[in-house]
């Protein structure tokens, strides 16, 4: 369990992370959601203790991280790949981590098994791969059989296997009542992955939600129409409550007007159809409506037709 | 990549539910671990026995007879100059490597790893410098008694009196290792201040060369007594008698300097983001 109470940080002028209320709840998993620069990775910081909030409050398992007897049993966080010495072996980087909390060679070499790193233990950090890397922050993270974990970007770099893995053992770990945080600009991998999603934008909530609720809210079903005879069909379809968009002379985007509907008229019509799909919004569509004014760093399209 | 494992197995058995927590010892034994884990603690440790010895012998190879019959006193002395002139080389891989302890955990982002684990952070810097300080205190100690060990015999051999090992010897050899401690700790303190590699061998560096070159070349009395006061030069009176400072004196001196460095790197550390 995680909870934010009006969590903010400022560095100087900019403010990263602004009064974000939020609880990230045990036996799920819970993304964190938003564009480069809108506070997830800060967020993350201040929860484990490494940056101090400006004001507001963050709790895990209802304390203070600094507070914790023991933080690793707490708390697994993976928050970058390059979080470890680059002239120490994975193995003595988990040995020396865990020595900390008296956990032994057995437990790592247990995540060492798990994570799939056995051939490399050995071999200095420096020379890692990304994925590598990862799994290494992933072992780091498991190392305290923690209640609570927390993983930055953590398929970032991994090869598709891994990637499967990664999603496979989040949800086990949530399953077993623990409390499952990850942050992603990846829409996609958010859907295949959460079950409740937290959205933010310039620093601050902008939804917090279950995925399915978000899909929904955010997303319009349409239904896509190409007809020799566009321009007739569109005329025929005007109504207050339908929009008509033309995608390009031939295709047409309605939305308002279920596709049986315009199936009908065409047919009544005597229209000839070439396509009548129904669109659903994606998560995809949804993130990019919620955040469309809270990108920090907008780039310009260079070819702007091509963009809906 | 390898097959990996079943998430089933991300639960351990092999965590021992009655010793769950962090504890001094532990932290002690995680800093043991990365100082004994790094390439470069291993190679700075080789090159102060090496040069310490090397420089020991090249100057006992060298050394002729007195003209006149030598005091004990002198005897003495002329067995801690040998045994421990190599401090003055391997002051500067101390310097460099009590630094590089603390600043290479910044620079690669080990500290994080580090303080999630520690979040009081402090504890983290205290073990640090225990057990530098421990492995700096034995490596220079060895050094120096092997120095003593391999020069006596040249020494005997070029029709130089050769001291015998007395408490007095072992005095000022405990004081010379005993100086590469402060100036490790000075150094680790001006690292985690400064949380940069280049910055703070730097700084390190220049406190020892270049600090009592400026403070000699200023023709003020005053300048002469700060040149006195910093730690490259009231340190020596740990090993060499005769000088500006009692043993005691510079003892105090050195434990002044390693709080002026240590503790704002302390209050720094606690109060900044990691």
């Amino acid at each position: 369990m995680i909870e934010a109470q009006s969590l903010t940080k400022r560095y100087g002028q900019r403010t990263a992370v602004d009064a974000a209320t939020f609880t990230v709840r045990p036996g799920k998993v819970t993304g964190l959601l938003g564009p480069n620069g809108a506070g997830k990775s800060t967020t993350m910081r201040m929860i484990v203790g490494l940056d101090r909030p400006t004001s507001g409050s963050v709790r895990v398992n209802g304390h203070f991280y600094a507070e914790h007897s023991a933080p690793l049993h707490e708390v697994g966080a993976l928050l970058d790949a390059k979080a470890i010495h680059s002239g120490r072996s994975a193995y003595n980087h988990l040995l020396a981590l865990g020595a900390t909390h008296g956990i032994g060679a057995a437990r790592v070499r247990e995540v060492i098994d798990l994570t799939g790193l056995q051939a490399v233990a050995g071999k200095r950090v420096g020379g890692f791969s990304l994925g590598m890397g990862q799994r290494l922050g992933i072992a780091a993270a498991l190392l305290g059989d923690p209640q609570t974990l927390i993983l930055d970007e953590p398929i970032n770099g991994l090869d598709p296997e891994g990637v499967l893995w990664v999603r496979g053992l989040l949800k086990h770990l949530a399953s077993e009542g623990r409390t499952i945080l990850l942050s992603s600009h990846l829409m996609s991998e958010m859907a295949m992955t959460a079950d409740h999603i937290i959205v933010f934008g310039r620093g601050r909530v902008i939804a917090d939600a279950p995925v399915a609720d978000i899909v929904g809210q955010g997303a319009v079903t349409s239904v896509r129409v190409s007809s020799p005879q566009a321009a007739e069909l569109a005329r025929l379809l005007a109504a207050p409550d339908v929009q008509v968009t033309s995608a390009s002379g031939s295709t047409l985007d309605v939305a308002g007007v279920s596709a049986a509907t315009i199936g009908g008229v065409a047919a009544s019509n005597g229209l000839v159809l070439h396509e009548l799909t129904t669109v659903t919004g994606s998560l995809e569509e949804a993130y990019l409506r919620l955040t469309a004014d809270e990108v920090e760093y907008h780039t310009q399209s260079v070819t702007p037709e091509v963009v809906r | 990549m390898s097959t990996l494992a079943q998430p089933a197995l991300a639960r351990s058995s092999h965590i021992d539910a009655s010793n769950r927590g962090l504890s001094a010892t532990g932290i002690l034994r995680s800093e043991w671990i990365k100082l004994r884990s790094l390439r470069s603690t291993w190679w700075s440790f080789s090159i102060i026995v090496l040069i310490q010895v090397g420089i020991a012998v090249l100057f006992a190879l060298t050394t002729s007879p007195m003209a006149t019959e030598p005091t004990t006193q002198q005897v003495t002395q002329a067995a801690v100059s040998i045994s421990t002139l190599g401090v003055l080389f391997s002051q500067l891989v101390i310097a460099v490597l009590g630094v590089l302890v603390i600043s290479g955990e910044y620079s690669t982002g080990q500290i994080r790893s580090s303080f999630m684990a520690v979040p009081n952070r402090l504890p983290v810097l205290a073990a640090k410098a225990l057990v530098f300080a421990v492995a700096t205190f034995v490596v220079s100690l060895v050094a120096i008694v092997v120095s003593y060990v391999v020069t006596m015999p040249i020494l005997a051999g070029n029709g130089v009196d050769a001291a015998p090992l007395e408490p007095s010897l072992w005095l000022s050899f405990f004081g010379a290792a005993g100086y590469l401690v402060f100036i490790g700790l000075i150094s680790l303190g001006i690292g985690a201040a400064l949380r940069s590699t280049p910055g703070g061998i730097a700084a390190s560096l220049g406190l020892l060369l270049v600090v009592p070159t400026i403070f000699q070349l200023i023709p003020a009395e005053w300048a002469g007594v700060v040149a006195s006061w910093l730690p490259g030069t009231a340190g020596q009176s740990l090993y060499y008698t005769g000088s500006t400072f009692e043993p005691w004196q510079a003892l105090l001196v050195m434990l002044g300097w390693v709080a002026v460095t240590l503790i704002p790197a302390a209050v720094l550390m606690k109060r900044r983001d990691a």
